[in-house]
């Protein structure tokens, strides 16, 4: 996603991007990173919990407004609830399915030469 | 005390390692960089995630091609209205649990918060249009040669300033 937002910043809109693992999203060198510490699924914030999405959309749009260094990162205070779920997909995802009958693919993966298909 | 965001706080042990590897294979490279030029409250402002949302009746992301072959990802994009609500999309990403975007759509795309915030006057406006890809992607050159330009050519048709992505 880091990558797309490289491509739509070039191409003239001003971009900021609310990433969960803002480590490897700020690898990939993007103009403007809001870090939240939400699970995929739910970065804005717990379903239902409308109050929580207002918030950090605010958040990430005045961090957007503030920010005048390229690659900056603006980490938002918000914690994650104790009481909200974040369950992983089941089944889990094909790859890992596909890694517990190939262990030795994993190096593959975490190179990231995927296999000619 | 200001938050430091723990990027492995929902990550096990070997995607994180997988992450850990991937950062240290990129080499820093120019920063594109667009300046906000005026303030939010003039802005048009569109979303995009990688949650893999698409309207219902709307053709689904290729869950099947990634069934058949793990290390591939569909790199196609929707667009998803604004007036959209969790009652009009489905979700097709075999990476995440589809059922917190079914019961509230605004958790992965906030438009009834970016509606509120138009209505107070924070922002200029919320575009008509909002996108998704389908995130999994290893090789992402599909998506970035044919949805992304694809995706800035309607930005500009509905004079969008601000995009705030949310990835998944």
């Amino acid at each position: 996603m880091g990558l797309a937002q490289r491509e739509i910043e070039a191409a003239g809109f001003s971009t900021i991007i609310l990433s969960n693992i803002p480590d490897l999203t700020a690898a990939v060198s993007v103009p403007r990173i809001a870090a939240i510490e939400h699970p995929f699924g739910q970065n804005v914030g717990p379903a239902g919990d409308g109050e929580t999405h207002l918030a950090v959309l605010r958040a990430t749009l005045r961090a957007l407004e503030e920010v005048r260094e390229p690659g900056s990162v603006v980490h938002l205070p918000f914690e994650w609830p104790e009481s909200a779920e974040a369950e992983h997909p089941h089944p889990p995802p094909p790859i890992v399915g596909y890694l517990l009958k190939h262990p030795l693919q994993v190096v593959k993966l975490i190179r990231r030469q995927v296999p000619a298909g | 005390m200001s938050k430091t965001v723990d990027s492995y706080r929902f990550v096990d042990g070997v995607t994180r390692r997988v992450v850990e590897t991937w950062i240290k294979m990129e080499a820093p490279r120019p920063i594109p960089w667009t300046p906000l030029e005026r303030p939010l409250s003039e802005c048009t402002v569109a979303l995009f995630t990688s949650g893999g949302i698409a309207m219902k009746g709307d053709v689904p992301f290729n869950q099947d091609g990634e069934r058949q072959n793990p290390w591939w990802g569909d790199p196609s994009y929707r667009v998803i209205p604004r007036s959209a609500t969790e009652q009009d999309v489905e979700v097709y990403h075999l990476h995440i649990n589809h059922k917190y975007v079914l019961q509230d759509l605004n958790c992965q795309l906030p438009l009834r918060q970016l509606e509120a915030m138009e209505a107070a006057g924070e922002v200029g406006r919320a575009a008509d249009s909002h996108y998704s890809i389908m995130g999994y992607l290893l090789q992402p050159e599909a998506m970035l040669q044919e949805s992304i330009p694809a995706i800035v050519r309607r930005l500009k048709d509905e004079r969008v300033d601000v995009v705030v992505l949310v990835p998944s």
